[in-house]
C-alpha cells in the first residue's frame, strides 16, 4: 500500500500562483466570514489564508469566483474537514469530487486535511475523531490519501488531530502512526501545535517530548489556536475527582506554551513553516488577532535564531 | 474488516446516547455480539470510559453548531423558493 503513496508523492503542492514564495516562513490566519473585513483591511500583515474548503462545496458560483479572487491577492489554502482520510473505510468519491471541483475553480496553493474518521457504517459523528492508531488503519489511510491526490491532482498536508479520548485497540504511540503515514504517503504535515499540546497534557506526556517525536522535517504548516479544561465527568459507580482535560476549542487565545512550541519547532525544523492562527468564535478585536500573529512571528525569529546559534557552534566544532 | 468494526462501533459509541449508557454500565454485555478479534474486545473493555463521555459530549456539541450554522442558509433557500415570481 506504501507504494501507491510514493508513486503521487512528487505532487505534493499545487503552486500555480505568481505570488508564491514559500522560501521563508509565513503567518497567517484561518479565513472566517466575521474575520473578513479585518483580514481584507490588513493583508500587509497576513502573508497566508487558509479557508474551510467543505463550506464552498456547494457555494453558489460568484462565492466560488470570490475566493478565487481572494486567492489571487494572497496564498490560499483549502482546509477540509470531513473527508475521513484516517480510516480503514474508504473516503466516498463524491468527498473527492467536490474538494477537486472546489480546488479546479479555486487554484489555491494547496489543499489538507485532518488524520480522523469522521464515518462509519453510515454514521456520521459530525467532528474529527482518532481512529486506532494500527497497521490496519494505516494502509486504509494510505489508501485514501494515494486516492485524493489522484482525485484532485495533489497530495493534501495531513493534520495532527486533538482528542479527549486515547483511541482503543492502538498498537502504537500518535507520533510513530502520523510518522509513518507521512512518510509512506509522500505528504507534508500539517502540525498543529494546540493539538498536540493537548494530547500531551491530556495523556500525561510533555509536549516538547511529542513535538521531538514527530517527524519534523515533513512539516510544511502549523496551525495555532486556543482551548479551554473541562472536568473529567463522575462516571456511574464512580467517585468525583480533580483531573480536568484540555479542549481545543478554537475560542481562546493561543497559549504562552503552543508559542513556545512554534520556537523548538522553528529551532529543530530547517525548512521554511507556513503558521495560521484558528479562531472559530468569540471573536476579539482584530487587533489582538493580529497580535497574536505578532507573537507567532517571534517565536518563529526565536527558533531560527537558536537553530543558527547552534549551526555556528557546530561549524565551530 | 475488523478494523472497520472498531471504528463502527467507536461512531457509534460517540453518536448513540442509550448505546454509550449501556456500554459504560456494561461494556461486556453491550459488545458481546459483535465481530471483534481477542485484542479488539479486550481493548474495547479497557476503554478511557472518561475519555469516551467526553469526547461524545464534544462532538454533540459540534453537531449542534454545524445545524444553526446551516439553518440560516436553508432558510434563504427556502425563502427564495418561496418567493413569487415578479
Amino acid at each position: 500500500m506504501a507504494e501507491a503513496g510514493v508513486a503521487v508523492a512528487a505532487v505534493v503542492s499545487l503552486g500555480t500562483k505568481s505570488h508564491e514564495n514559500k522560501s521563508h516562513d509565513r503567518v497567517g490566519l484561518a479565513w472566517r466570514d466575521a474575520l473578513a473585513g479585518g483580514i481584507l483591511a490588513n493583508l500587509d500583515q497576513i502573508d497566508v489564508i487558509e479557508v474551510i474548503a467543505d463550506e464552498y462545496f456547494h457555494a453558489e458560483a460568484r462565492r466560488i469566483r470570490a475566493l478565487n479572487t481572494l486567492a489571487r491577492q494572497v496564498p490560499l489554502y483549502l482546509h477540509g474537514v470531513a473527508m475521513g482520510l484516517a480510516s480503514s473505510i474508504a473516503v466516498p468519491p463524491q468527498r473527492l469530487d467536490a474538494m477537486a471541483r472546489l480546488v479546479n475553480s479555486v487554484e489555491p496553493e494547496g489543499w489538507s486535511e485532518h488524520l480522523a474518521f469522521v464515518r462509519a457504517g453510515g454514521v456520521e459523528i459530525g467532528h474529527l475523531a482518532a481512529p486506532p492508531r494500527t497497521d490496519e488503519v494505516i494502509d486504509g489511510t494510505l489508501a485514501n490519501v494515494a486516492a485524493a491526490a489522484e482525485v484532485i491532482g495533489a497530495l493534501p498536508q495531513l493534520e495532527n488531530i486533538a482528542t479527549l479520548v486515547l483511541p482503543p485497540a492502538s498498537t502504537m504511540d500518535e507520533s510513530l502512526w502520523i510518522g509513518r503515514i507521512v512518510r509512506a504517503s509522500g505528504a507534508p504535515l500539517l502540525l498543529d501545535l494546540h493539538n498536540l499540546y493537548a494530547n500531551a497534557l491530556n495523556f500525561n506526556q510533555s509536549p516538547s517530548e511529542l513535538l521531538a517525536r514527530m517527524p519534523l522535517d515533513r512539516v510544511q504548516s502549523v496551525h495555532l489556536s486556543g482551548g479551554v479544561w473541562i472536568d473529567e465527568p463522575v462516571l456511574s459507580g464512580g467517585q468525583p475527582t480533580a483531573k480536568k482535560r484540555l479542549l481545543d476549542d478554537h475560542i481562546h487565545d493561543v497559549p504562552d506554551d503552543v508559542f513556545v512550541l512554534l520556537a523548538e519547532l522553528a529551532a529543530r525544523a530547517p525548512q521554511p513553516l507556513t503558521v495560521i492562527l484558528e479562531r472559530d468564535g468569540v471573536y476579539p478585536p482584530f487587533e489582538h488577532l493580529l497580535r497574536q500573529l505578532a507573537r507567532a512571528r517571534e517565536a518563529l525569529a526565536v527558533g531560527r535564531a537558536q537553530m543558527e546559534i547552534e549551526m555556528q557552534m557546530q561549524r565551530a566544532a | 474488516m475488523s478494523a472497520a468494526a472498531v471504528e463502527e462501533l467507536l461512531a457509534r459509541l460517540y453518536t448513540d446516547a442509550v448505546l454509550r449508557e449501556k456500554f459504560l454500565y456494561d461494556a461486556e454485555r453491550t459488545i458481546a455480539d459483535l465481530t471483534l478479534t481477542d485484542n479488539e474486545r479486550r481493548a474495547m473493555l479497557e476503554m478511557d470510559r472518561a475519555g469516551l463521555a467526553m469526547a461524545a459530549d464534544s462532538y454533540a456539541a459540534k453537531r449542534g453548531q454545524h445545524r444553526s450554522a446551516k439553518a440560516p442558509r436553508w432558510r434563504t433557500i427556502m425563502t427564495r423558493l418561496l418567493r413569487k415570481p415578479e
